[in-house]
């Protein structure tokens, strides 16, 4: 660590500034009362208590059910797949997961409404299977080049760009790069 | 290949998942962007559609509401990987010993509820709205609306306790803790970080082209998950209320119907039937439906402008117009006109659609059209004008 890197970058995501929250807290404690205020005001309409415990209850199955269910996932498809394939079949998962997601209530048709034929007209279901069925492809055709193109790097020339530093190495490379 | 697979499993086992400080960061800058324009346009909508006594909603440009809410949904839907990506990079930090190193970043660990549960409950139930299902007793708009509130003000709070650090993150961008330490992790690698970004901005891209169908016709064909397919619908127009739904099958085709005009400013009370209303000078406006969840649809209307009809009555000064409709019941049974709007040349009581009479699932006998208006205010089947 050096005096132009003062944090690991492990570390930096849990330095919180003292000072930035403090204004932060000024700014937006009045728009979380107003937020509140307003639905207890506003009672009729928004059923406080059931409106709570959706609030809180998308965290807790977000941070129980989703996101343990998609470490699974995860693991389990990364001890299948060849390392240079991971991250596009990481991409892949992730656009159908979500699509599947987001589908899931247009599939099962809670709101169609047969007296109007023009409101949720489509075929939810097959729109969802030709999307996965389309993602997947694509997927592994990308998946599939990365395996047969990508030279694996060497532990000697993955040694080699780590002691020439970030920038040098291939893998440290790539099109574009992070730096804004 | 057997190369490949020996060297993901050790990478596997030696593996420790930490968060990925620069992927968190440049997830949150982008989520910042897409739940600040949803925020914006969100409130612009609430004031649209629920104006309080201050404000009045320009009528012109007339199809803004369209672009504004169409953007409200697209932003709100492009969020929902963007989101998930970043819960999932952070998730490693949830549970930390001690839970909080002093009070204030205790205050600033319990602010992240309202905003991971409130972010969350945003896309669910928005989401949940287009597909037009109601699993809860709550008012969605309502709900929707105060709990935008309660997660921007936390988000703000967030963005104050971490703008620093994800400045500092950005800026260090392209440079690995494991160029540093030498052992390389799956968190520090710039290029799995870069296709881990990719591959969620990709999902949010797909889940955009499979959903906004309804506000870009051009999307239609690959959307499919949008609410409504362009050009389907009674007269090649989608309905949101049919006639049935809204009770007002019989009071619409009675042939005693009269449209009212009346008021504490109409000096003439007026009772028009649909042939004295067709007898009046007639106007055409091309003007969108556009609803709140996201769609709209423009067409041509024909009918008599409100402010003819106003003029025809011998109103000299007023306020506001309500529009009321046949339905019996229902919150948006009536809708309210500002002077301005209610003067608008192309403010109608349309009876034509497309050079037809309406459908009754459109409002027959006479609906209400007026540029830049949230769906729900252009008031079908209208019985009666109010003018105070």
């Amino acid at each position: 660590m050096t005096a132009a890197d003062p944090m690991p970058a492990a570390a930096a995501g849990g330095t919180s500034s003292r000072r930035g929250l403090i204004v932060g807290l000024v700014l937006g404690t009045p728009g979380i009362a107003y937020g509140a205020r307003g639905a207890l005001v506003d009672a009729a309409d928004t059923h406080p208590a059931e409106l709570a415990r959706w609030i809180v209850g998308a965290a807790v199955v977000n941070d129980l059910v989703l996101l343990p269910l998609a470490g699974a996932a995860a693991w389990a498809l990364r001890r299948m797949i060849p390392a240079p394939a991971w991250p596009t079949v990481r991409a892949g998962a992730l656009t159908i997961a979500v699509l599947t997601l987001v589908a899931w209530p247009f599939v099962r048709g809670y709101g169609r409404d047969p007296a109007n034929p023009s409101l949720l007209p489509r075929d939810y279901a097959t729109g969802l299977a030709v999307a996965v069925a389309v993602v997947a492809a694509v997927t592994a055709a990308v998946a599939a080049r990365r395996v047969l193109t990508v030279t694996w790097p060497s532990d000697a020339s993955r040694s080699l760009a780590r002691r020439r530093g970030p920038g040098h190495g291939r893998r440290a490379r790539g099109r574009g790069g992070l730096r804004p | 290949m057997i190369r490949s697979a020996t060297l993901a499993r050790t990478a596997v086992k030696h593996r420790r998942r930490e968060p990925d400080t620069r992927a968190a960061a440049w997830l949150g800058v982008a989520l910042g962007i897409s739940f600040g324009l949803c925020f914006a346009t969100g409130v612009w909508s609430h004031l649209a559609q629920d104006p309080p006594p201050w404000f009045t909603s320009p009528s012109r440009p007339a199809g803004l509401y369209r672009i504004t809410q169409g953007l409200h949904v697209t932003s709100g839907t492009a969020a929902i990987p963007l989101l998930l990506a970043k819960l999932w990079t952070v998730h490693p930090r949830l549970v930390e010993w001690p839970p909080a190193r002093s009070a204030l970043h205790a205050v600033e660990r319990l602010a992240l509820l309202p905003l991971v549960g409130g972010a969350l409950f945003l896309v669910v139930s928005g989401t949940a709205n287009v597909a037009a299902w109601y699993p809860w007793r709550f008012f969605f708009p309502r709900a929707h609306f105060w709990a935008a509130w309660i997660t921007v003000g936390a988000l703000v709070v967030h963005i104050g306790a971490k703008a620093s650090a994800t400045r500092s993150a950005l800026r260090r961008a392209g440079r690995s803790a494991a160029d540093d330490t030498g052992t390389p992790r799956g968190a520090d690698d710039p290029s799995d970080r870069r296709a881990f970004l990719t591959g969620a901005a990709v999902a949010s891209a797909a889940l955009v082209v499979a959903t906004a169908g309804g506000t870009v016709p051009a999307l239609s064909p690959m959307s499919v998950l949008a609410q409504r397919r362009p050009g389907q619908g009674p007269q090649g127009v989608p309905v949101n209320k049919t006639a049935e739904g809204a009770r007002v099958v019989g009071a619409a085709t009675d042939p005693a119907y009269r449209l009212v005009v009346e008021g504490a400013a109409v000096p003439e009370r007026l009772a028009l039937s649909l042939v004295d209303l067709r007898a009046l000078p007639l106007h055409e406006a091309t003007l969108p439906i556009a609803c709140v969840e996201g769609w709209s649809a423009s067409a041509r209307w024909r009918g008599v402008r409100v402010r003819d009809l106003l003029d025809l009555a011998g109103v000299a000064r007023l306020d506001h117009v309500l529009v009321e409709s046949l339905q019996p019941t229902g919150r948006y049974r009536t809708s309210e006109l500002a002077a301005r709007q209610a003067r608008d040349r192309d403010t109608l009581l349309a009876l034509d659609l497309d050079g037809e009479p309406l459908a009754l699932d459109h409002g027959f006998p006479a609906r209400l059209i007026g540029p830049n208006r949230p769906g729900v205010l252009q008031t079908k089947w209208v019985a009666r004008l109010v003018v105070g």
